[in-house]
């Protein structure tokens, strides 16, 4: 998002409106990349996929509606959003190594995703750190949330977990976004233009 | 007994069944906050029918009926604030009933933030302006009443599209996040139709607003009539 020396001058809307702009995208490639494996799934892979409830992330505890949301302090949405970005650190790494071997029409274009992915991860989580610094200490706070599962040697098992991963990933940076954009508008409370 | 059943009425001369299959058609939400699923009936098997909706949360077991049949109109069902939850999926039945047996739809699994598609801007208004003798349109709206854009839950980006009544293209513009949107070279004389949708940061387009209609001057011929004396 900027350089450490740079970011000082630079207010706290405008670091929120960066960092939510990453998120934004990091969701949509998600979303593109959910379709792009789709169009190549085995019917099976639908019904042996695990339950949302067994992606790595699902242990931590995030707001479920608008209400419980607008109640989390600014320093707690913001924890929660850097402690799901660093919950997917390892697991990026994991769906980038396998993408290059999936038994996929569309692997090299799966593939360059991915990496794109972690691309925007990385800068999002830079750019946390900044923005969390000049917040409550409370948004220090990461919860860690190791992700130990591996992706299988034979096809389907590979496309299965493959597509489940992501799924997950997909929720979690949906939440991301949410949280940001939530914080955005609570910085920008001074533009209202702005939200 | 159920046998027995069909055989009564077959003896009478007219063909009974259970109900046909229903199916789930589509489910929405407008604001990530409520959503409203539809279904399309099967045949009634020429008895009457009820229809029931049935849902299971992720992470729970416990089935629940629909909370709302009447909110949302005929074959409906509509889950408020207090029901809608998000980043939980929702398994979703439908089952039809009538005195011969039950038939189930296929389930649907679905997620709000998946199926959100806003109502359509509102208070769109169109104002002849002027910029140095040049004539142009401002077009303003305002966000869906019932979404929430002030705190940031959902964010709206707008579209427009105007044309001159009678022609067949829309021209479309972009217009970001903005409420504000200002149309410069548009042709002289002639009633213009202006229209406005948004969509939500990760969702579907909108309906087109209701059209507003505006009458824009014949700028040209003046000015040339002005060079000609």
């Amino acid at each position: 998002l900027c350089m450490v020396a740079v970011c000082g001058a630079i207010p706290i809307t405008d670091l929120l409106d960066r960092a939510s702009q990453h998120s934004d995208k990091l969701h949509s490639l998600s979303t593109i990349l959910t379709q792009e494996l789709d169009s190549h799934f085995p019917p099976i892979g639908r019904v042996i996929m695990p339950r949302p409830s067994m992606c790595h992330t699902s242990s931590l505890e995030t707001p479920t509606d608008k209400d419980q949301a607008l109640q989390v302090s600014e320093a707690n949405l913001m924890s929660l959003a850097r402690s799901l970005l660093q919950a997917w650190m390892d697991p990026l790494v994991v769906l980038s190594t396998s993408a290059h071997t999936l038994p996929h029409p569309s692997r090299n274009s799966i593939f360059n995703k991915v990496q794109e992915l972690q691309e925007h991860s990385k800068n999002l989580g830079d750019g946390l750190n900044i923005v969390s610094g000049k917040m409550d200490p409370m948004a220090q706070t990461i919860s860690y949330l190791p992700y130990s599962n591996n992706i299988g040697q034979d096809k389907i098992s590979k496309l299965t977990n493959f597509q489940f991963l992501l799924s997950c990933f997909r929720r979690d940076s949906h939440k991301i976004d949410s949280f940001l954009k939530v914080l955005r508008c609570r910085a920008a409370k001074m533009q209202p233009h702005l939200c | 007994m159920l046998l027995l059943l069909v055989v009564t009425l077959h003896a009478r001369g007219t063909r009974y069944s259970p109900p046909g299959k229903p199916a789930l058609t589509s489910c929405r939400s407008p604001e990530k906050e409520t959503f409203t699923c539809w279904w399309k009936p099967g045949s009634d098997g020429g008895l009457p029918t009820t229809y029931a909706l049935h849902y299971r949360k992720e992470n729970s077991d416990t089935v629940y009926e629909c909370p709302d049949y009447h909110t949302a109109g005929e074959n409906s069902c509509f889950f408020n604030k207090n029901d809608t939850s998000i980043w939980v999926n929702y398994n979703i039945t439908v089952v039809a009933t009538n005195k011969l047996g039950s038939t189930f739809s296929d389930p649907v699994d679905i997620d709000v933030v998946y199926i959100v598609q806003p109502n359509p801007p509102e208070k769109v208004s169109v104002t002849l302006m002027e910029d140095r003798g040049m004539p142009f349109l401002r077009v303003s709206w305002e966000p869906p009443r019932k979404a929430d854009t002030r705190s940031g839950w959902i964010t709206l980006i707008y579209e427009i599209r105007i044309k001159l009544d009678g022609e067949n293209d829309w021209e479309m513009h972009p217009a970001g996040q903005q409420k504000l949107f200002n149309i410069f070279g548009l042709r002289s004389g002639g009633t213009y139709l202006v229209q406005v949708r948004c969509k939500p940061d990760h969702g579907f387009w909108s309906e087109w607003s209701s059209t507003s209609y505006i009458r824009f001057p014949d700028y040209f011929q003046r000015e040339k009539s002005v060079w000609i004396l």
